[in-house]
């Protein structure tokens, strides 16, 4: 075996290890001379050369970057978790081919669509979702995000909340959380425009806190303009679009006189 | 995808073979004709030659054979010499006959000179175009190879025009044995030549080329990147900027700017040759889509374009359960044409599309009632969930901030109740949707006069019978070969 390979294998054991000890901290460490020693190697993305162990590279490789995109979650970095799901995906994509599947890949694709569904790229979140096979989006991973997205896009917020008790993987919590925050800030929006007063009790409720008094400091945080009077929660009402009084007339002058320069040239 | 150019080219082929005179003696003798314009527009440096030259090539296309091909290059090239052998390699030998008559009554007659490079490019088009038409995808593999490998070492401006023909064949002959993957590399370096070079047209039918390979694998992202950072220029070909047209809205779609993706599609459709039905079917059923999404409902006459009705149909269905906003015939209609759907690549939209069911439905009840009660709604929604009450209060109060209804809700009481809608005469908007349309007539029409043609030397004005006689012809050709750029593809 290649003695780079095996030295590579050596410290990718102790970053497992201290993975499952919940040492984040070495694991970081661990994880940038890991990187560092991965661009060593030509098996891999972007030159892909067919080297002898190509296959066992690219699937330690593989094995690297899952890892370190989990290890992002539970350190709660979402840029980590960009960069390091960017630098994976070539394995997904172009060393399909060569590479068995791995049975990471779906969880941490779902994952990925969840970030970007938490933090609102719905462009991006339809442009991977077009990636994906039709057998893909009957995996309960992916299909757990896509079902988020939809729930979040017609306003059924409930729905999208109970989905937290049933998330396919424990590292899905970690997004479901900031999930929840934003769902929150979009319903108290919807709120504001749907109703006109609501009772302490039911703002509570709907805005799924657990006692009025995180209500108020949200109110206060959030929202200073809701008022407070004898128990109800009054939202201020925008102006209604004001009907047209006066006639605009500077603006039909201006149109009216290039209707009529526009008129001269075609005659 | 690849049904679509097909498509384009059949189209072409049928509208031209009835000029065609189908032996192959005379046959050989117009592709002789083909070659003599070829040399003349080298000479000369006139592009438009060379283009006519492809034009009446594409013509002929049915009627190649083996040994018709083999005698032309024969005629053309110079017997022995290095392209010679490897072109004939490619074509085999399975008319010797025919063949060694030929190369006795064409050696006579060529001049002993080398060929134009035109003349030699002209060769490989032929060839491929060939091998292509027999399905022979191995031998066309190779063939365009070694044509690309040979452009590279050529900087003319004649040979833009066939190298971007090239191209596009090169690329065709991949996508049928499904190896597309393998020639982006190749067709980026291409481009990045093509732009160095000047070559807009080159650049135009790559930049597509490789829209179309991304989107094959459906690389939005990418082919998004790709299109934002390549040089844009105004289109040289009609067919090329449809096609651009028609990626720029696929890949708007999937990014929601269902806007700009609705006036790409369109656009794509309205420019589009009339014979080339399967590109017009296509580009319409994205524009009904991305219409729905946008909340409009697109009329029934764009569901009965001629030749496109049962095409169309599973379309036209679905648009109707939009309509309608019923979520039940919805869900049947999608179940029913699946497979439809998924084939067209469109599924993935169509789930899209439940949200403007619920809107729909939303509408119509807030406009037919002005009270109704939460769990009434969710019952006339059909919403299939355990607690529709719940649901149906977020996706009302969602829709009211969206702007969709006009209304609030009464959380005491459990009821939604109807605003009055106001008289849209007493505000601004009409008149707002009047100048915009105004505004857009006279941008058409401006538009069309910057697009007028006129025919050379129309402003000398005396002239005798005769020449006026000449002029007639001239004047009669320009516009047969307009009318031929117009439906011409490959």
């Amino acid at each position: 075996m290649d003695p780079n390979l095996t030295e590579l294998c050596q410290l990718f054991d102790r970053f497992k290890a201290a993975f499952t000890r919940h040492d984040y901290e070495t694991c970081s460490n661990l994880l940038t001379q890991l990187k560092v020693m991965l661009t060593g190697f030509k098996s891999l993305p972007p030159l892909f050369e067919n080297t002898k162990h190509a296959v066992q590279e690219l699937t330690i490789a593989r094995d690297i970057y899952e890892h370190a995109v989990v290890l992002s979650v539970k350190i709660e970095d979402q840029d980590a978790f960009e960069r390091d799901f960017f630098q994976l995906k070539p394995y997904y994509t172009d060393a399909c081919g060569r590479l068995p599947h791995s049975p990471q890949e779906y969880p941490i694709l779902g994952l990925n669509l969840l970030r970007l569904l938490v933090q609102n790229r719905i462009a991006e979140f339809h442009t991977e979702l077009e990636l994906l096979s039709s057998s893909a989006l009957e995996n309960p991973c992916i299909k757990h995000a896509v079902e988020l997205e939809q729930s979040f896009m017609e306003g059924a917020y409930n729905r999208v909340l109970s989905a937290r008790q049933s998330v396919p993987h424990e590292t899905y919590v970690y997004f479901m959380d900031l999930l929840a925050k934003t769902v929150r800030d979009e319903i108290a929006g919807c709120s504001e425009k749907a109703y006109d007063s609501l009772s302490i009790n039911d703002a509570t409720q709907l805005l799924l806190f657990s006692s009025d008094k995180e209500l108020h400091e949200y109110i206060k945080e959030e929202h200073p303009e809701w008022e407070v009077q004898n128990g109800r929660l009054i939202f201020q009402q925008a102006k209604e679009a004001a009907t047209c009084k006066e006639i605009p007339s500077l603006q039909l002058i201006n149109q009216t006189l290039s209707y009529a320069r526009e008129l001269e040239r075609i005659v | 995808m690849s049904q679509e150019d097909v498509d384009i080219a059949e189209a072409t082929e049928v509208a031209l073979s009835n000029s065609v005179i189908s032996t192959a003696t005379s046959t050989l003798n117009q592709l002789k004709e083909i070659a003599n314009l070829i040399e003349t527009g080298a000479y000369a440096r006139e592009v438009r030659r060379i283009s006519r030259a492809i034009r009446s090539t594409i013509r002929l296309r049915k009627e190649l054979k083996a040994s018709v091909v083999s005698s032309f290059l024969n005629f053309a090239l110079i017997p022995g010499s290095e392209v010679h052998t490897r072109l004939s390699s490619y074509l085999g030998k399975d008319d010797e006959n025919d063949m060694e008559i030929d190369t006795a009554t064409s050696t006579a007659q060529t001049p002993a000179k080398h060929p134009v490079p035109e003349l030699e490019i002209y060769c490989y088009l032929l060839a491929l175009i060939f091998l292509i038409d027999q399905k022979k995808y191995d031998e066309a593999k190779a063939c365009s190879e070694a044509s690309i490998a040979r452009l590279k070492n050529l900087n003319r401006r004649t040979v833009d025009v066939l190298a971007s023909r090239l191209y596009s064949f090169y690329s065709l002959c991949y996508e049928y044995t499904g190896d597309l993957a393998e020639i982006r590399g190749t067709l980026l370096a291409l481009h990045r030549t093509a732009t160095l070079r000047r070559d807009e047209l080159g650049q135009e039918t790559l930049l597509n080329l490789l829209l179309r390979n991304y989107l094959n694998y459906n690389l939005y992202d990418q082919a998004e990147k790709l299109r934002s950072k390549a040089p844009r220029f105004e289109a040289h070909s009609n067919q090329q900027f449809c096609r651009y047209l028609f990626y720029l809205g696929k890949i708007r779609t999937i990014q929601l700017e269902y806007t700009d993706a609705k006036e790409s599609l369109l656009q794509a459709a309205r420019k589009a040759p009339v014979a080339a039905l399967g590109f017009r079917v296509i580009c319409t059923k994205w524009a009904v889509i991305v219409r729905l999404l946008l909340g409009e409902i697109p009329e029934r006459t764009a569901f009965m374009q001629r030749g496109m009705e049962k095409a169309l149909r599973p379309y036209f269905e679905l648009t109707n359960a939009v309509r309608i906003g019923d979520l039940e015939l919805f869900r049947t209609v999608v179940e029913k044409f699946s497979s439809t759907f998924s084939s067209d690549g469109t599924n993935n939209l169509i789930v899209r599309l439940r949200h403007n069911v619920i809107r729909t439905a939303l509408c119509n009840i807030s406009i037919a009632y002005s009270r109704i009660s939460l769990s009434d709604v969710g019952k006339k929604l059909r919403l299939d969930s355990p607690d529709p009450v719940a649901d149906a209060e977020g996706i009302l109060a969602k829709a009211i901030r969206d702007g969709a209804i006009d209304a609030t809700l009464d959380r005491a009481n459990g009821w939604m109740l109807s605003k009055e809608t106001g008289d849209i005469y007493s505000t601004n908007e009409p008149q707002v949707a009047y100048n915009s349309r105004i505004a857009f007539c006279l941008n058409m029409h401006n538009e069309a006069v910057g697009a007028l043609r006129f025919p050379p030397n129309s402003h000398k004005e005396k002239e005798s019978a005769e020449k006026r006689r000449e002029r007639h012809q001239q004047e009669q050709e320009l516009a047969k070969h307009i009318a031929e750029e117009d439906d011409d593809d490959f």
